[in-house]
């Protein structure tokens, strides 16, 4: 079967086609409620020419947001919305991938985690310059940006 | 000189070409239709304007970024679609697109596509030095008829070799290219069917059941 290789971390029982089917049912209703078509949170600068090394930082960060701030806050809006299969899909395969997550804590990586640091703070700054409600509307939006950037990592 | 960035530009300043908002109607169905790497902006006239000598103007727009962008060749046109495929060619990009009807001096809203990714449509590629090659994969759907049961299968190559059919039953096949990656939708082959020999053994056991067993018991009893 396939996995996704962050680097050293591995990640096993994850099944990529799901998230993308669960996030292709809802993709048009959620970004259509997205009117600030002028920010893009997940720039490129944030995940372009992102290292192995680093790319397990970077996840890691990622869906920890995604699940503590996005999810989080964004039930509501996904009820209302009637998407919580698609909604509840994501959210449980982030789980499942962030609990298998194993990031070295070793001094020499100090760098590399800095550098991922830096490229998620880039993402965070451009969420708090928002609405909440816009920025969690375009944050979950751009699941698909997010997925795509996964997929190189999937294996 | 670019917008704030919390601003969603102007749906009227984005287009040049000066006109009085009148209120006409909108185009409809805008899409992309994305057709062999091609990227095509489609669309309907805009309804209750039929004989009128209305024109339509594209734009479109890059998500994330802050100015509408024109194409020449499709501002005051009359044909229903536009090639935008030079335009969304950086499939990491999303995409929106717009539309709006002109008649003289008057013009429409603009109708807008929902937002368009081409990465979702694009087609797995490899490449080495020389040469790019496409990793085509085909979903082989089979039904059985007589189980009412359907199976399938991945393969790579032109030929799939069912075995372990059963015996004088009713297969239907039917073929759909598939792609790793974001589910696609893919058009299927039409279905094929085909049934499978008569079991010889069966058949022999027929014939012992008819030749043999039964005249025996015809004249037992």
């Amino acid at each position: 079967g396939q996995e996704f290789q962050f680097g050293s971390c591995r990640v096993e029982g994850v099944v990529l086609q799901e998230l993308w089917a669960a996030f292709r049912a809802v993709k048009d209703v959620v970004q259509a409620q997205d009117n600030i078509t002028g920010v893009r949170l997940l720039r490129k600068e944030v995940l372009q020419n992102v290292s192995d090394a680093e790319s397990c930082y970077l996840i890691q960060a990622l869906l920890k947001f995604y699940l503590d701030t996005v999810f989080k806050n964004y039930h509501g809006k996904a009820a209302e919305f009637r998407i919580l299969k698609s909604f509840s899909t994501l959210a449980n395969n982030f789980i499942a991938i962030t609990s298998r997550l194993r990031p070295s804590q070793e001094n020499e990586m100090f760098s590399i985690s800095e550098s991922a640091r830096r490229r998620f703070l880039l993402f965070q700054r451009e969420f708090k310059q928002l609405d909440v409600e816009a920025a969690l509307t375009k944050a979950f939006g751009e699941v698909d940006i997010l997925l795509t950037w996964m997929e190189k990592f999937y294996q | 000189e670019p917008l704030p960035p919390h601003v969603t530009p102007n749906p009227l300043s984005s287009f040049p070409v000066p006109c009085v908002h009148a209120g006409l109607p909108k185009p409809t169905n805008i899409t992309f239709s994305s057709i062999n790497m091609e990227n095509i902006l489609q669309w309907s006239p805009p309804e209750g304007l039929q004989g009128a000598e209305v024109t339509d103007t594209v734009r479109y727009f890059i998500y994330g970024q802050k100015k509408w962008l024109s194409k020449s060749e499709c501002r005051n046109i009359l044909r229903t679609y536009c090639n935008l495929s030079a335009e969304t060619s950086d499939y990491e990009h999303q995409y929106y697109a717009r539309v709006k009807a002109v008649w003289g001096t008057n013009c429409s809203k603009g109708a807008q596509t929902g937002r368009f990714y081409p990465f979702l449509e694009k087609v797995a590629l490899t490449t080495d030095k020389k040469s790019i090659s496409i990793v085509l994969t085909y979903n082989v759907s089979i039904y059985n008829t007589k189980a009412n049961k359907t199976w399938s299968q991945c393969v790579t190559n032109q030929m799939l070799v069912l075995s372990w059919l059963e015996p004088d039953t009713l297969y239907c096949v039917h073929v759909a290219s598939f792609v790793p990656g974001p589910p696609r939708l893919a058009q299927p082959s039409e279905k094929q069917c085909v049934s499978t020999l008569k079991d010889p053994a069966s058949a022999l056991k027929v014939k012992i059941l008819f030749w043999y067993v039964l005249p025996a018991s015809v004249t037992v009893s």
